[in-house]
């Protein structure tokens, strides 16, 4: 058997049934190599390169343009025209045939802006579930996504009510429990707590914290403060390239790069 | 430039728009009103509801048979044409390449700019000759299909990319198939603006007469069709035709009252769209 048709028979077992993913690759989730985007004559991602540990939260920072969102949507295939290799787990994507709608399942995407479905919470959540029947009798996955996204208490007693009905900050986080739903390796979120109330950041943040200790996340975010809070690993993209990349609690404090300290430099400046 | 007179340029300007706006208001008005007038003497339920076989060559019996045979064309034609126009607009949403999509949306655009009498040549040299399915209700019909299909493409489309990208994405994100986008997404949040698109194109396709005058019907007289290969009778060609006989004015009333429920019921599916697209927003 080739090692092509190894990985497919691999990734084509039924996705509720996966427990615990084997990965092959313990140390990476996600390992990108030389990936780039080009959209019309201009370079989006150049040779950006890095691993995702199997658990914990890596924020991307970086000034704006500088291709942090083109790279979760490269990482999701909602952007498909990329160059490099991306590999999850020990499938490498480009030689995966099962479709890209299966691929996504292991892969999650909160965007900036929470799109809820015009259906109940519970229907929100269930929503990604393949098969009515498994959606019917999802009540206690329900139940967990929730709470993974700190919703559990705010919402248990009208699951049948209509999503459009929560705050911006609450359809943001049931858009997490959406996403969990569907138990991906890895989750990517763009910007997930921009433009919320800090009651709500909190939130967000703990559900993000609640999730890392069995799922690897990758967050986007413009809220230094916030990437600290969220401890793990950072990456410094500017112009389209990973600048520098490290533990939080180091690259906050002693920056290698110059063009890091010059970003964390202004940054601090502008909150003040 | 004073404030006195910045309010006068506007009043001029104001006063412009309206001097050219008005005609366009007042002159269909003006038309419906003086059709609704000369019809009265003739409008009322037996005109509506009667029509008898083989009496009167159309002319002194009602315009119920033609009533029913415009509907019939009609709503067959939509009928062959939405799976087509819908299917159409999803390939344009889902799966067309840049270029797939320019090409699409030029050939629809191109499709809606041409004669509906070319259709209705075509179909007569095609269908009704070659194919010898004759002058019928399914020649008709499928020539009226290819004149509201790109009216229901491109209704269909507008109402698809009313959806918000985003919307879309956090589907495609979970990992949903083109085939749950498109019915756990996409159609609840569209079939209303698609519904409204299909009664659209049912009033369209009630106000063409080009096409069907070679293809489905035969001129007047009540004619109740047996089976889709048989001619019908139509509203429009039934005014075409007592239009020409202008000299007697009992046939020229009953023009006007023909005319009149051709209006309205072309009204009635713009007032149900325009419902249901009130309806949808709620």
């Amino acid at each position: 058997m080739t090692g092509g048709r190894k990985q497919a028979a691999y990734l084509t077992v039924p996705h509720q049934s996966i427990e615990a993913p084997v990965i092959v690759d313990e140390v990476s989730a996600l390992n990108v190599n030389q990936l780039g985007l080009q959209i019309d004559d201009k370079m989006i991602l150049q040779d950006v390169s890095f691993k995702l540990p199997t658990r914990g939260v890596t924020s991307v920072i970086g000034p704006s343009g500088a291709g942090k969102s083109s790279l979760l949507r490269c990482l999701n295939g909602l952007l498909t025209t990329w160059s490099g290799e991306i590999v999850v787990g020990e499938c490498d994507v480009r030689r995966w045939r099962g479709g890209w709608d299966q691929l996504r399942r292991h892969i999650g995407l909160i965007a900036q802006k929470p799109a809820v479905f015009r259906t109940t919470i519970r229907g929100n959540v269930t929503f990604g579930i393949q098969g009515w029947r498994r959606r019917r009798r999802a009540g206690e996955l329900v139940e967990n996504s929730l709470r993974q996204a700190a919703l559990w208490d705010e919402v248990k007693d009208r699951l049948d009510a209509p999503a459009a009905t929560l705050s911006i900050g609450q359809q943001q986080r049931l858009c997490i429990a959406r996403a969990v739903a569907i138990k991906p390796r890895i989750l990517l979120l763009d910007e997930p707590t921009a433009s919320l109330d800090p009651r709500s950041k909190q939130l967000i943040e703990q559900s993000m914290k609640n999730l890392a200790q069995e799922t690897s996340l990758l967050c986007v975010t413009h809220d230094l403060e916030q990437a600290q809070r969220l401890e793990g690993h950072t990456i410094f993209m500017c112009d389209g390239r990973v600048i520098e990349r490290g533990k939080s609690s180091q690259l906050f404090i002693d920056p290698q790069c110059i063009e890091t300290r010059e970003f964390l430099r202004w940054s601090v400046c502008d909150c003040d | 430039m004073s404030c006195g007179a910045l309010i006068h340029r506007d009043r001029i300007s104001k006063s412009v728009v309206l001097l050219l706006a008005l005609p366009a208001l007042i002159l269909p008005a003006a038309a419906l009103g003086y059709i609704l007038w000369q019809a009265a003497p003739v409008l009322n339920w037996h005109f509506i509801f009667s029509s008898e076989e083989g009496v009167g060559f159309g002319v002194t019996e009602g315009v119920f048979a033609q009533l029913i045979g415009s509907l019939l064309l009609a709503l067959m034609a939509c009928a062959i044409a939405t799976p087509f126009a819908v299917a159409s607009a999803l390939y344009y949403r889902l799966f067309a390449t840049t270029r797939q999509q320019q090409l699409l949306s030029a050939m629809f655009n191109m499709l809606q700019g041409i004669p509906p009498v070319v259709f209705g040549l075509c179909g007569l040299i095609v269908l009704v000759n070659l194919f010898e399915w004759g002058v019928s209700l399914a020649s008709g019909a499928l020539v009226m299909a290819v004149v509201v299909l790109p009216l229901l493409m491109l209704n269909t489309l507008a109402a698809l990319e009313r959806i918000p990208q985003e919307y879309t994405e956090a589907g495609m994100a979970l990992g949903l198939a083109s085939g749950a986008i498109i019915w756990r997404l996409w159609m609840p949040r569209s079939w209303v603006n698609v519904l409204t698109g299909l009664l659209l194109a049912m009033a369209r396709a009630l106000s063409e007469t080009a096409p069907i005058m070679f293809t489905a019907t035969v001129f007047s007289g009540v004619v109740w069709p047996d089976s889709i290969f048989s001619p019908v009778t139509t509203l429009q060609t039934h005014i075409f035709y007592l239009a020409q006989e202008a000299n007697d004015p009992q046939v020229i009333n009953i023009a006007w009252g023909s005319a009149a429920v051709l209006i309205l019921l072309v009204a009635i599916f713009g007032l149900l769209a325009r419902l249901l697209q009130k309806w949808g927003r709620h």
